[in-house]
């Protein structure tokens, strides 16, 4: 838009859909102005205005600034991008009688725009801060239209809150955890509650809002005009954003306490061992000199778990105790997890990291007892080892999961089956054949997957044996043999 | 054009060529430094990787750039396609639209492939016990059904912003329109691998792929799943770029940042993320695969390496990625809103810059994921305060959708059903985010069904239900014609119902103890009845799917002609021609108001025109 400082009267441009405006201002300047003038258009809507503004180069435009239908903020945009050496004047009727705002193209720096179009929104806000509602109209009509809106809110809230009552009772009434078997599970059990009914209340919210509008606000049949022009309200946002804030911060900081809640640590706590293996769970009490495929616990008494494992990557977890934590692999990776069981019975600990194929079934029972069961336990398991080699082997086969992958009885299972195997001659999957002798079961148990017999994968973890003694191999030896 | 010529085709001989001549080399290269000639897994992901490359030559969308090495001018692409009907579409194509149907035509393809893979999972989960998977054939299935799910996710956002955004701004096409051509094209090696993975050994290790059992399984099917990952996510990262690039250049006069439709602030939002957060996966899984391939022990804790490091690593990324995955849906809910609710988007510049809020704390929550880890106890107490406060901008937008239809006038055609629909899952799906975010319940919970059922209703929510949306809604757009409303109104009713109950109950199950990724559960949890009924929910909105594609593949060759803006959308893409084709707008048009200003009369949005109501058809006009 490129406009030459024209010698000859004063080009004006009016903007305004009103007609008693546009003609009134038409004829007034047209009689009593000084200075030579010409009206070089009228024009009622934005488009007609841009149009104007390039085609016609006026030097004043005076904007109707009452006039909702010209988009004020639009035109005066286009003002400033333009390159015109353009005046413009906004008139009001209704603000005051004198005012008027005068903005010059000609006299203003590049940084003065920004400031100025902010400004000029500012002043917008506070002289029509009804913007936001639809168009004003006189008192009288709206009354009935705030009337409504309260009805509307009034009947929508009573719906959304039948809807919090029944979703919390809902909630409250279908089993939704498991009985709760530790202190630990306390606190988490509290945070829960919460969590469910903060659930139940934005749920029913936002969902009761939404089945409000979709009953009530349809379009009518035949009705094609729009909805009212509601663009938004800053007091609204605010509100929304800072109520939710402060709600998610107290429950962030409820929720951190509650962990460190699950964490008070006893002085003297039961120090057991976990250790994971694909795919089988050992547990040993080092205080007691016990190693046990079952974890068994005395009640009201916590146990400060160390959890490790042997290979990949597991995780302990009795869904009655709540709190959970990975296995790891390797030296100084042991975590420890707290738990003090409350309630006597009998649990199961199942793995819950994904650690392979037969992780769906790494499970390992968790039994809690009273003391005095549990002193007895410690004492059948610190009895002398048996005399019997074979027997301890067989107990040191379950102890250190080798049973997981090989049967007894001659099922085929992730490894081959101990039945019968020591002495016979098996084929590798190099070729080769092997006599199943001594040698080759200790070989075979100290560096799992160098002679794998044929059919079967290299599956066995390589530090499965990690804690055995040569002892204990042979023993082992010695009850794969008596198995023909 | 003959079949043989075409891209695909070219491309996948190139890649049979390419991937014999890697495994060649790679042989040769090994007998020269003294090496066994073979080790399957090595040599077959060299051949993979120059596999891959091939088949990039081979469909063509190189020449150009080779073109310009050898210093020769390419003509500029011809407006309309030379190519007719369907086959356009196995062909290279420069043009964002084609590309955005490529995308989208791809995604929902592979995304019913790995809904199939779920379908055969659920059947065998509807009983406890083994009836005919292996636990390593399970293992794989829901693996796949995960990675290829998030592949589909991604083709997906590519589909909408690539076809959208150009369209919405005013621009003719992308900003780099041959490098948004190679940023569909790289995606066929990579889903191919992902599903090689299947004769190749599986892999058990779930999507995410945890060393050191990514690591020690000798499945080579492993090294193809980190590097078919590495090609898919090039392909968001170049995507992310262009749109950037074509959203901060390439807008009509007069249309400013708050002046953009809000789709393409979501996908602003989104591409800053994919740009910056997407090397992170490739490098957690090239550490694994060099790992695996290499011997360089990065994750082998016998070696002193860290299997924390890995986990840090991964979702350092992929958290911030399920942004990427829902914040262009959530674009599509707030553009929609408005159009049939006949009101102006409720608080416009707060929902523009909630998807910029999203984005930014997006990067900073990660850790959640790992609370059970092993991870320093403390560090994850300021995890949950920045993961609890994604709910603030995700919480604006909930309410801004209500403020938007509140006092509206609705109508319910299927695009706005399923919009609806959307708000309502991704609510529950974000609703059960607490008790993740806050470390004491999140111990319980987590590695069960609980997290399944988390975010399987937000991405159904944030993703599915909106993409499914956009397809019906710019259907007459890009077809001309419509589809059929009877089917529309099925498939989501089909989808809403089965997928509520599969989300309530994957809830239930999972507090009361129901692990996640196991083959067969333990009936002392007493949940057979549950996982019944999510199987045979899960076959109720696979049934959906179908009705939805049917209705798609119907329409598109004997669906009812389109009038033009059969929605009386004031978006410019609207006001031109449908279907829409070749250059998009003939001239170029101005932006001279606001976006949404239903009811506000005689307010035009653009030079284009369009905020009358245009005729409609009497089917249309009675609801």
């Amino acid at each position: 838009m490129t406009s030459k400082k024209q010698p000859g009267p004063l080009r004006i441009l009016i903007a305004s859909s009103h007609p008693l405006f546009a003609q009134g201002l038409n004829s007034l300047l047209q009689r009593r102005t000084e200075m030579e003038t010409v009206v070089v258009g009228m024009v009622s809507t934005i488009k007609e205005a841009v149009e104007a503004l390039h085609e016609l180069h006026p030097d004043l435009v005076i904007v109707d600034y009452d006039d909702d239908k010209v988009n004020r903020e639009e035109f005066l945009a286009r003002f400033v991008e333009g390159e015109g050496r353009l005046r413009v004047v906004l008139l009001s009727l209704k603000e005051g009688g004198d005012e008027a705002i005068v903005y010059d193209r000609r006299s203003m720096a590049a940084s003065q725009i920004e400031d100025w179009l902010d400004d000029w929104s500012e002043f917008n806000e506070k002289a029509s801060p009804n913007r936001e509602y639809p168009v004003q109209m006189d008192e009288e009509q709206e009354q009935p239209q705030r009337r409504n809106t309260m009805r509307h809110i009034i009947v929508a809230g009573l719906l959304v809150i039948i809807l919090t009552v029944v979703t919390i009772l809902l909630l409250t009434n279908i089993r939704l955890l498991p009985e709760a078997a530790s202190l630990q599970a306390i606190p988490i059990d509290d945070l829960f509650r919460l969590d469910f009914i903060a659930i139940a209340v934005l749920f029913s919210l936002i969902v009761g809002l939404m089945v409000y509008s979709i009953v009530v606000f349809r379009r009518r049949k035949n009705d094609m005009s729009d909805g009212p022009h509601v663009e938004g309200n800053i007091r609204l946002e605010v509100v929304w954003t800072l109520i939710p804030l402060g709600f998610v911060l107290f429950l962030a900081y409820y929720g951190s306490a509650a962990l460190g809640e699950t964490q008070a640590a006893d002085p003297k706590p039961l120090r057991v061992d976990v250790v994971g293996s694909q795919w089988s769970w050992r547990f040993e009490y080092p205080d007691y000199g016990i190693i046990s495929t079952e974890l068994i616990l005395p009640v009201d008494k916590q146990a400060l778990l160390s959890l490790s494992s042997t290979d990949v990557i597991h995780s302990f977890w009795v869904p009655e105790f709540r709190v959970k934590q990975d296995a790891l692999p390797g030296d100084g990776f042991e975590r420890e997890l707290r738990v003090t069981p409350d309630l006597i019975g009998n649990y199961k600990v199942r793995c819950a990291e994904l650690c392979g194929r037969l992780h769906y079934d790494m499970l390992a029972a968790v039994n809690v007892v009273s003391q005095d069961d549990f002193d007895a336990w410690v004492v059948s398991q610190t009895e002398p080892l048996s005399d019997d080699p074979v027997e301890r082997g067989e107990m040191f086969a379950q102890q250190f999961g080798c049973i997981a992958c090989h049967s007894l009885d001659g099922t085929q299972l992730v490894g081959p089956t101990w039945k019968g195997v020591f002495g016979s001659q098996e084929q590798l999957d190099d070729g080769t054949s092997v006599l199943v002798d001594r040698d080759y079961l200790f070989k075979s148990i100290r560096e799992p997957g160098l002679q794998i017999v044929a059919g079967y994968q290299d599956l066995m973890p390589a530090n499965i044996a990690e804690g055995m003694t040569d002892e204990q191999i042979e023993d082992v030896i010695a009850f794969i043999e008596s198995l023909r | 054009m003959r079949f043989y010529k075409l891209s695909i085709v070219r491309g996948l001989l190139f890649m049979v060529i390419g991937t014999l001549l890697g495994v060649v080399i790679t042989i040769m290269l090994r007998l020269l430094l003294g090496m066994s000639a073979w080790r399957a897994e090595p040599v077959l992901v060299a051949g993979a990787l120059l596999g891959a490359v091939f088949f990039m030559f081979g469909t063509g969308v190189l020449d150009d750039w080779l073109k310009w090495a050898r210093g020769e001018d390419t003509p500029e692409p011809s407006v309309e396609s030379e190519i007719q009907g369907y086959k356009r579409y196995l062909h290279v194509s420069f043009d964002h639209k084609v590309i955005g149907i490529q995308y989208g035509v791809t995604s929902l393809f592979i995304m019913m492939v790995a809904g199939l893979f779920a379908l055969i999972f659920r059947t065998e989960l509807a009983q406890t016990g083994l009836q005919f998977l292996t636990p390593d054939g399970y293992n794989t299935l829901i693996s796949l059904h995960g990675i290829v799910n998030i592949g589909a996710i991604l083709l997906g956002v590519g589909a909408m912003s690539n076809y959208l955004v150009p369209l919405m701004i005013g621009a003719n096409d992308m900003a780099f329109p041959r490098l948004n051509a190679f940023a569909y094209w790289i995606n066929i090696p990579g889903i191919l691998m992902l599903l090689s993975t299947i004769i190749l050994g599986g892999i058990d290790a779930g999507w995410t792929g945890y060393p050191p059992l990514s690591a020690n399984l000798t499945k080579i099917g492993f090294s193809m799943f980190f590097l078919g990952v590495y090609l898919i996510g090039l392909s968001s990262i170049f995507g992310a770029l262009n749109l950037i690039t074509t959203i901060v250049r390439m807008r009509a006069p007069g249309m400013s940042l708050f002046r953009m439709p809000i789709f393409v602030w979501s996908v602003l939002a989104t591409s800053l993320i994919a740009l910056t957060a997407t090397q992170l996966i490739g490098l957690s899984f090239q550490l694994v695969l060099f790992e695996r391939i290499f011997g360089m022990d990065f994750f082998n804790p016998e070696q002193g390496g860290n299997v924390l490091l890995f986990q840090h690593l991964f979702w350092f990324y992929s958290h911030p990625a399920v942004y990427v995955f829902v914040l262009p849906g959530l674009g599509v809910i707030s553009e929609l809103l408005p159009v049939f609710a006949r009101k102006p988007l409720f608080g416009y510049r707060w929902v523009a810059l909630s998807s910029m809020a999203i984005a930014i704390v997006g990067f900073f929550v990660w850790a959640h994921h790992m609370f059970t880890s092993g991870m320093a106890s403390f560090l994850r107490v300021p995890f949950t305060y920045t993961t609890l406060l994604v709910a603030i901008p995700t919480g604006i937008k909930f309410f801004s959708w209500v403020a938007t239809i509140w006092g509206g006038k609705l109508t319910f055609k299927t695009p706005m059903l399923y919009v609806l629909g959307a708000i309502s899952i991704f609510l529950l799906g974000g609703l059960s985010g607490p008790p993740n975010a806050t470390v004491a319940t999140d111990l319980h919970i987590h590695d069960t069904y609980f997290i399944v059922g988390h975010f399987h209703a937000t991405m159904f929510g944030g993703y599915l239900f909106p993409f499914i949306a956009a397809i019906y809604y710019w259907f007459p757009l890009m077809t001309g014609r419509m589809y059929s409303e009877r089917l529309g109104k099925l498939s989501f009713w089909l989808i809403l119902l089965g997928f509520y109950a599969q989300s309530l109950i994957q809830m239930q199950t999972g507090l009361l103890g129901m692990r996640r990724r196991i083959a067969d559960y333990d009936p002392a949890l007493g949940v057979d009845l549950q996982q019944l009924l999510i199987s045979i929910a899960g076959f109720v909105v696979g049934l959906g799917v179908l009705v939805f594609v049917v209705n798609l593949v119907r329409s598109v060759r004997h669906g009812e002609a389109a009038v033009p803006n059969p929605w009386r959308s004031r978006s410019p893409e609207w006001q031109i021609p449908t279907p829409v084709s070749g250059h998009n707008y003939d001239e170029p048009f101005e932006v001279i108001g606001d976006p949404y200003d239903y009811g506000l009369e005689d307010s035009e949005y653009t030079t284009l025109g369009g905020s009358s109501p245009s005729p409609l058809p009497a089917s249309a006009a009675a609801d």
